[in-house]
């Protein structure tokens, strides 16, 4: 058979193969080859700032990491971040998809209002919500004023009150990506159960405990996993906001990262932080991996 | 749920709810664009404008780069959209249709690759990039980009094509058509829908990411939107007028974007669009 046949009209093993290499290309080139010079780069003092060389250096810079102050107080901002946004989120993300599930005779209102958030850029709630936030014109300020508070607070120059408002923004932010996730597992349960449960005499938080919540299990994991990832690499916000401060009050780890690497130009040091992080998502990651592994 | 949610009013009440919460960041910021320098930094502030003027506008458009800004993001949002498309396109049909035997396996792993956090990506992205001359282009960002929503793409686009009846195909191959002919004039057409869902999330990827962008095209006339107008904001001062007009403008676009596919959209999120 001639080339040219061979193409109009290939196997499915041929084609198979030659459909899934640029994906598979495009994964080794920008997923896989990265972590692999990544954990290589980590061994190696490298700074594009000097004129030298890498240079090996063992583990030398996880020894550093480990003493690292910078690295202690982001990883803890990090992971408060973490703990305070995602139970939010899943919190106002399940009220969202509840109220949005209504039968409304009108249904693009209320779900252009879920993907509004949701498409917008986090850099860009960021931005608002530090608009926001004030503490000369800023509306919340205002509203604390007419309710009889002293609408003096300057909110992203103390540390504690920046640390709550960076949580309240992506707490809105993210619960649409949740409320979404959510809705679409609230869709598949059919209405015939919450009808019987009606004639058995069931109370509507009965409902919500024994068929609601056990239905939508899969899709809380689900949002609950990504979610998770995504805070534990949280930067746009607190990058908007604050730029990680008063001082470093509120960096995060992935600022840590950024500012060591693109500012800096230590690869090396920047290098070892990251892969930190990798091995942080992946607790998170391996038992949902595990799960959809098996499911295979 | 019933009963206590059957009258109207509380129905309409509920929606209120979540139509507020979900404009009101948007509308504030329109709001804050239409008002005069000066009564932005007026005490008590106003909510709606006293005199609605377009001066801010004028400001965005003539004095900075935002128009460079918006080419910039479509640009690579654009760019990326496609190959992903077709990367994404291609795997996808070979993991729905040709009857692999480790297919579920193939999936999995395109779809595992969206775990890997895009931060510990950026440094050893960052110093490739660097060495091939490639900071501050388009491709420094397109390809990136293209990787970070192939996993959902092809996961969308797997289970349309698994949707296409495969007699149909076979039917058009038995009538003559190649395997080329029959994917253009059957599958492709029917698979549309997927590939609009795949298209519009790919986008919105693309259009909202920060941390690349900021770090890998950092010189000013390579900026996308949101890193270009977060640079507006100096070390100490916001200049608010400028910053809010341009808010505007930037969130026009993806906002009729996602009006016009927002079925296509949320069904993404039942064949798991996930990105938090």
């Amino acid at each position: 058979m001639r080339l040219a046949d061979r193409f109009r009209d290939p196997g499915d093993r041929a084609l198979a193969i030659l459909l899934l290499a640029p994906a598979f290309l495009l994964l080794a080139a920008i997923v896989v080859y990265p972590i692999m010079r990544l954990l290589w780069n980590s061994f190696f003092d490298l700074r594009l700032s000097g004129g030298a060389g890498p240079t090996f250096v063992g583990v030398e810079n996880y020894v550093l990491v480990l003493q690292d102050r910078d690295f202690w107080k982001a990883t803890a901002h990090t992971a408060l971040i973490t703990l305070v946004t995602v139970p939010g989120a899943l919190l106002a993300g399940l009220g969202l998809a509840m109220l949005a599930n209504l039968p409304f005779k009108r249904r693009w209102p209320v779900r252009l209002a879920l993907l509004l958030p949701w498409a917008l850029p986090m850099a860009f709630a960021g931005l608002i919500f530090a608009w926001f936030f004030h503490s000369e014109y800023g509306v919340v300020n205002d509203v604390a004023r007419r309710f009889g508070g002293d609408g003096q607070r300057m909110w992203l120059l103390q540390p504690n009150w920046a640390f709550a408002a960076i949580c309240l923004t992506i707490i809105w932010k993210t619960s649409s990506f949740m409320a979404l996730i959510l809705l679409a597992g609230l869709q598949t349960i059919p209405n015939s159960l919450y009808d019987a449960a009606e004639v058995d005499g069931a109370s509507k938080w009965q409902q919500f405990r024994r068929i609601t919540i056990p239905l939508l299990m899969p899709s809380i994991v689900v949002a609950l996993v990504f979610r998770t990832i995504a805070a534990l690499q949280t930067f746009d916000i607190p990058y908007t906001m604050t730029r990680g401060g008063p001082g470093d009050a509120t960096q995060t780890l992935a600022m840590l990262i950024h500012k060591t690497t693109i500012e800096y130009l230590d690869v090396g040091y920047g290098s070892t932080i990251a892969v930190f992080m990798f091995v942080l998502s992946l607790f998170v990651t391996s038992p949902y991996l595990r799960r959809i592994g098996s499911s295979a | 749920m019933k009963t206590w949610l059957e009258g109207g009013s509380l129905r309409l009440l509920a929606a209120a709810i979540v139509v507020v919460n979900g404009f009101f960041p948007a509308l504030w910021i329109l709001l804050t664009s239409l008002k005069s320098e000066a009564e932005l930094v007026s005490k008590p502030i106003t909510y709606l404008p006293r005199d609605v003027v377009l001066q801010n506008y004028v400001e965005v458009f003539t004095h900075q780069p935002l128009i460079r800004y918006l080419i910039n993001s479509f640009v690579v949002a654009a760019a990326s959209t496609l190959l992903c498309l077709v990367v994404a396109g291609c795997a996808a049909y070979a993991i729905a249709r040709l009857g692999l035997r480790r297919r579920q396996l193939i999936l999995t792993c395109i779809v595992a690759s969206s775990m890997f956090p895009p931060v510990t990506l950026l440094v050893p992205v960052f110093e490739t990039m660097r060495s091939l001359n490639l900071l501050n282009t388009y491709t420094a960002l397109v390809l990136p980009y293209t990787v970070l929503s192939l996993p959902v793409c092809t996961l969308v686009m797997t289970s349309h094509f698994q949707s296409i009846p495969k007699d149909l195909e076979n039917a058009a191959m038995i009538d003559g058509c190649t395997r080329w002919g029959a994917l253009w004039r059957i599958v492709v057409p029917l698979a549309a829908p997927g590939v609009f869902t795949a298209g519009v999330l790919s986008f919105v990827n693309a259009w909202d990411e920060f941390l690349l962008a900021l770090s890998l095209n950092a010189v000013a006339s390579m900026r996308t939107l949101p890193v270009g107008i977060a640079f507006y904001q100096g070390e100490f001062s916001f200049p608010w007028p400028v910053i809010s007009a341009a808010l505007v403008v930037a969130i026009v676009p993806v906002a009729v974007l996602i009006a016009i596919f927002q079925e296509r959209v949320t069904s993404g999120f039942t064949h798991g669009a996930l990105r938090g």
